[in-house]
C-alpha cells in the first residue's frame, strides 16, 4: 500500500486533533484550583480562622449551586506560619506543582512582600488582604489586587474621624518601635500636618516598656486632645489605657484595629479603662445605636449562622473578606469563560461597584486598591458582638 | 515624677538584678555565660500566670510549681547546652549552645502560650499609685533572694562547696567535692532565681513570651556593670540601670531612652572594663 504525502499530512493532523480533544474537554471540566496561602499557625495567625471559614463557606456555596459552568471550586490550602520563607516555598509549589489558577493570600504583609514578585513573574492572578501600600503597583505587579484598605486609606479614615467628626485639632501620634510603627507614625504625622492639624506629641515606644507614665504625661502636657495609635501590640495598648485611667485623663484613643483586640480585656485594671477607644472598622461590619447591622450584612450573617459558621471568636470582616475573595475568583472564571490568568485579571480590571459582603470593590487597569475609603469607619473598641462592632460616636 | 521614677525604676532594676544574679550563679560553677537567664525570667511570669490564673492553683502552690519548673529547665540547660561544650570553653561554643536553647525556649513558649501578653494575677492586693504591689514586690523579692543566697553561701556546707568550686574547681575536685553535681545544682539554683525574677515582676512585665529577649539583654547589663561573678555588683548595677532607664524615659523618652542606657553602658565599660565592682584579673606570664 502506498501513502501519498497528502494522506500522511491529513492523518497526522487528525491524530493531533484527536489527542488534543480530551485536553480541551478536561480543561472545561477540571476543578477551579484556588491556592490559599494563610498563616494558620504561628505569631500572626489570629485572622486565619475567620478568613478560612469565609473561604470554605463560599466554596461550599458555589459548589452546592453546581459550581462555575459545571466546574467545582477546589481550595488548596498552605499554612505559611507567618514566615516569609515558608510563604515563598508554598507559592512556588502552588504555581509549579499544584498548578492553581489563582491565589488568595497571603494574609500578612511580610509574607506578601516576599511572594508578590514571584506571583507577578508567573502571571498568577492574586487577591490579598495586606495593607502595606507598596504591595500594589499596577506596573510591577499587574496581577495583584488588594481586597482590603491600604495603610494610607486607614490613615485617611483616622484623620477624617479626628479632624472632621470629632473636630479636634491637637493630636498626639504614638506607635511602637517596629518598622511598621515607625513608618506609620511618620506618615500619620505628615498627613495631619498637611491638613493643618497641630501634632503636639509624636513618639515611638518599645512595646515591652513596662511603665508608660512618662510618655502619657508628655502627651498630656503637650495639650493633646486625642491620641492616634499605630501598633499591633496589645500589651502596650493595655498599659496605655490603664495609665490614662490612673492619670484621670479622659482623652480618646483612635487608630489601628488592634485596639479592639479581645486580648486587651484581661490585661486591663478595670473594664472601663477601655472606654473612649475607637478602632478602625468597616461600615459593612458595624452595628448602629439600635444594634442593627446593615440589611445586606444581616442577611449574610443569617446565612453564615444557618451554615453553622462560628462568629463569636473571630471578626465578621475576616469571614466576609474570605467569601468575597473566592466569589471574585469564581466570577472572573465565569465571566471570562476560562481559568486563563489573562481572562481573570481582565475581568477584575473591569470591576465597577462590585457589591461584596465586606465592601464595594472598584478596580481598573491602573488602580488595584479596590476598597472604598468611604466605607472605613471608626468603631467602639470594646463593643465586639459576634465579630461586629458598634459605630463610634459621630456616625 | 520623682516618686514615679523611683518606684518604677527600682522595680525594673530589681528584676534586672535578679536576672544578673542568674547569669552569675550559672557562671560561677561553669565559667559559662548562659543566655537562658532571661528566658528563665520570662518563664517565671508565664508559669506563674499558667498555674494561678489558668489552672486556678493557690498563689503559694503556683509559686512553688513555677520554681520547680524553672529548676527543671535549669537542669536541662546544664545537660543539653553547657556540659557538652565545657571541654572547649576557649572556643566559646557555649554562646551558640545556650543561645540556641534560649531561642528554643522562646519559640516553644510562643507556640504553646501564645504571642500576645497575658495577665498575671494580683499576688497580695496591697498598695496604690507608686506603692502599687507591682513596684514593691520585685524589690522585696530581690532583697529576700540576696539574703537567702548570702545565708546559703556563708552558713551551709553546700553553699561553701559552691563557693569552693567557683573559686577553683580543680582544687575543689582534688578535695573530693562532686564538681559535676554541684554544677548541676548551681544551674537549678540559678533557674530558681530567674523564676523568682519573672514571678515577682509578672504584674509589671505581664506573662509575655517576648520578655525573654528583653531580660536577657537588660539582665546582662548589671553583670557587665557590676563585674562578672559579683552578685553585689549585679544588684547595685541592676538598680542603677533601672533608675537610669526610668529617668531617661521621663526626660528623653521612647527610643532615646534606650540609646541613653546603652551609651552609659559603653562609657562605664570603657572606663572600667572589669565592671564597677570587679577586680582586674592577674594573668600569669
Amino acid at each position: 500500500m502506498s501513502i501519498s504525502r497528502r494522506d500522511f499530512v491529513a492523518s497526522v493532523g487528525a491524530m493531533g486533533l484527536a489527542s488534543s480533544l480530551p485536553r480541551i474537554a478536561l480543561a472545561q471540566t477540571e476543578n477551579i484550583k484556588i491556592g490559599w496561602l494563610v498563616a494558620m499557625t504561628g505569631p500572626s495567625s489570629a485572622p486565619a480562622a475567620g478568613f478560612d471559614r469565609g473561604v470554605r463557606f463560599a466554596a461550599n456555596a458555589i459548589n452546592a449551586a453546581g459550581g462555575v459552568g459545571g466546574r467545582k471550586i477546589e481550595i488548596i490550602t498552605r499554612d505559611t506560619q507567618g514566615d516569609p520563607t515558608k510563604a515563598v516555598n508554598a507559592t512556588q509549589e502552588l504555581i509549579s506543582q499544584a498548578k492553581v489558577h489563582a491565589i488568595w493570600g497571603p494574609t500578612n504583609s511580610g509574607e506578601s512582600l516576599a511572594v508578590t514578585p514571584i506571583m507577578a513573574k508567573a502571571k498568577m492572578p492574586n487577591i490579598h488582604p495586606c495593607v502595606v501600600d507598596t504591595l500594589i503597583d499596577t506596573k510591577k505587579y499587574p496581577n495583584a489586587f488588594r481586597i482590603t484598605p491600604s495603610n494610607t486609606q486607614w490613615d485617611d479614615a483616622v484623620r477624617h474621624y479626628c479632624l472632621k467628626i470629632m473636630k479636634l485639632k491637637k493630636i498626639a501620634v504614638i506607635g511602637d518601635t517596629t518598622g511598621y510603627g515607625v513608618s506609620a507614625v511618620n506618615a500619620s504625622v505628615a498627613a495631619f500636618k498637611k491638613e493643618g492639624a497641630e501634632v503636639t506629641y509624636q513618639a515611638n515606644i518599645d512595646s515591652t516598656q513596662s511603665d508608660l507614665t512618662p510618655d502619657m504625661l508628655r502627651a498630656k502636657n503637650s495639650g493633646a486632645e486625642v491620641i492616634v495609635v499605630w501598633s499591633v501590640s496589645t500589651g502596650m495598648y493595655s498599659r496605655m489605657f490603664n495609665t490614662r485611667a490612673k492619670m484621670n485623663w479622659d482623652v480618646a484613643f483612635v487608630g489601628h484595629p488592634s485596639v479592639s483586640s479581645g486580648e486587651i480585656a484581661p490585661l486591663l485594671d478595670k473594664p472601663d479603662n477601655w472606654a473612649k477607644v475607637y478602632a478602625i472598622g468597616y461600615k459593612s461590619c458595624s452595628y448602629d445605636a439600635a444594634g442593627n447591622l446593615p440589611p445586606a450584612t444581616q442577611a449574610f450573617v443569617s446565612n453564615l449562622l444557618k451554615a453553622n459558621v462560628k462568629l463569636d471568636d473571630t471578626l465578621l470582616w475576616w469571614v466576609a473578606c474570605g467569601v468575597d475573595a473566592i466569589d471574585l475568583i469564581a466570577k472572573a472564571v465565569g465571566a471570562s469563560g476560562s481559568t486563563k490568568p489573562e481572562g481573570i485579571v481582565a475581568y477584575w480590571n473591569s470591576i465597577k461597584g462590585y457589591p461584596g459582603y465586606f465592601g464595594t470593590y472598584n478596580y481598573s487597569l491602573d488602580q488595584h486598591n479596590g476598597y472604598l475609603t468611604s466605607e472605613i469607619v471608626m468603631s467602639e473598641a470594646r463593643s465586639a458582638k459576634n465579630g461586629t462592632f458598634a459605630l463610634a460616636p459621630g456616625y | 515624677m520623682f516618686a514615679s521614677i523611683l518606684a518604677a525604676g527600682l522595680a525594673a532594676g530589681a528584676i534586672y538584678a535578679l536576672v544578673g544574679i542568674t547569669y552569675n550563679t550559672m557562671y560561677s560553677t561553669s565559667r559559662v555565660m548562659s543566655f537562658t537567664a532571661g528566658q528563665l525570667g520570662m518563664l517565671g511570669g508565664v508559669f506563674g500566670s499558667y498555674f494561678i490564673l489558668k489552672l486556678g492553683l493557690p498563689i503559694i502552690v503556683g509559686f512553688l510549681a513555677t520554681l520547680v519548673c524553672c529548676a527543671i529547665i535549669g537542669f536541662i540547660t546544664e545537660i543539653v547546652a553547657v556540659r557538652p561544650v565545657l571541654k572547649s570553653l576557649d572556643q566559646h561554643l557555649y554562646v551558640l549552645s545556650t543561645l540556641a536553647l534560649a531561642l528554643m525556649i522562646q519559640q516553644v513558649t510562643a507556640i504553646e502560650w501564645g504571642t500576645e501578653p497575658r495577665p498575671f494575677p494580683k499576688l497580695v492586693g496591697w498598695g496604690e499609685g507608686v506603692w502599687d504591689e507591682k513596684f514593691w514586690i520585685p524589690v522585696v523579692a530581690c532583697a529576700l533572694t540576696i539574703i537567702g543566697l548570702e545565708f546559703l553561701y556563708r552558713r551551709t556546707l553546700v553553699g561553701r562547696a559552691f563557693v569552693a568550686v567557683a573559686e577553683d574547681n580543680f582544687a575543689a575536685q582534688a578535695l573530693g567535692l562532686p564538681e559535676r553535681g554541684l554544677r548541676v545544682a548551681s544551674y537549678m539554683l540559678a533557674a530558681v532565681v530567674g523564676g523568682i525574677a519573672g514571678f515577682s515582676g509578672g504584674e509589671l512585665l505581664l506573662a509575655f513570651f517576648a520578655n525573654g529577649a528583653l531580660l536577657n539583654f537588660y539582665g546582662f547589663v548589671p553583670v557587665a556593670l557590676g563585674g562578672l561573678g559579683n552578685n553585689r555588683g549585679a544588684v547595685i548595677g541592676g538598680l542603677i540601670l533601672g533608675l537610669f532607664q526610668q529617668a531617661a524615659n521621663f526626660l528623653v523618652g521612647g527610643i532615646f531612652a534606650s540609646v541613653a542606657v546603652f551609651t552609659l553602658f559603653i562609657v562605664v565599660l570603657l572606663a572600667a572594663p572589669q565592671g564597677l565592682f570587679g577586680s582586674a584579673v592577674a594573668r600569669r606570664v
